[in-house]
């Protein structure tokens, strides 16, 4: 039995789980925290899984989900920005518990690797997962009011 | 060990292609498609397929919501328009 594939099982059910509750009911600021918090919550479960596989390769997407993640919260940000401005989403808690799981799965696989350039592109994509998360979160509870509009 | 994950990335697929089904309002809609495309990412590489899972990636987190929601926009604004005519 393989801890990195139950660490990752464990947070694919339960974080996922948690979040297709949380994006399917409720009033839509839930919908758009939930949505925000998957992709930083299956980013973590992919790295743990390339190295479940033993595959650094797989590295690479979790790469591009702690790229395209915030992005993609950003365009509902931006295209929901009517109906959140009277009822914005305040979910700092939450985010910042998911960012801390980021952090601590980052962690632990950095400790695993050993040091050297798999580790540098390890902290990278951490940096960029809890950077971007927290930068979408703060869009989404209507930091950015000057880009508003057109 | 590895059904384990396997199982469960099924399972998320499953109960989110459902709700993506079930929900009416397309706003929202788009929410669950968005992670739909994440979790069906997740699957692709469970599969041993992370080609796939990328492109997956690419399309279903932000591009297939971006599609969506600019649609809902234009068409809502067009029957805002219309409504003034009148």
């Amino acid at each position: 039995m393989n801890g990195w594939t139950l660490a990752a099982a464990l947070g694919l059910a339960g974080g996922l789980g948690t979040a297709l509750w949380g994006v399917t009911t409720g009033p839509l600021r839930r919908r758009v925290v939930a949505q925000n918090l998957s992709t930083a919550l299956a980013c973590p479960s992919l790295l743990l899984l390339s190295q479940a596989y033993n595959r650094p390769s797989y590295v690479d997407l979790g790469l591009v989900l702690a790229l395209l993640g915030p992005v993609g919260t950003l365009v509902f940000a931006r295209l929901l920005a009517e109906e959140l401005a009277e009822d914005p989403p305040r979910a700092w808690g939450a985010t910042l518990t998911v960012a801390g799981l980021g952090a601590a799965a980052v962690i632990a696989l950095c400790v695993a690797t050993g040091p050297g350039r798999a580790m540098a592109k390890l902290l990278v994509i951490g940096a960029l997962l809890i950077s971007g998360n927290i930068i979408a979160s703060r869009a989404l509870s209507g930091g950015f009011r000057g880009v508003r509009g057109g | 060990m590895a059904d384990a994950v396997i199982v469960v990335a099924l399972l998320l697929v499953a109960g989110c292609a459902t709700a993506a089904v079930a929900t009416r309002d397309p706003m929202r809609q788009a929410l669950v498609l968005s992670l739909l495309g994440v979790v069906l990412a997740v699957l692709f590489t469970v599969l041993q397929a992370p080609d796939a899972g990328l492109s997956q990636l690419a399309v279903g987190s932000a591009l297939t919501p971006l599609l969506l929601m600019l649609t809902v926009r234009k068409v809502k604004r067009r029957a805002q328009g219309k409504e003034r005519e009148r």
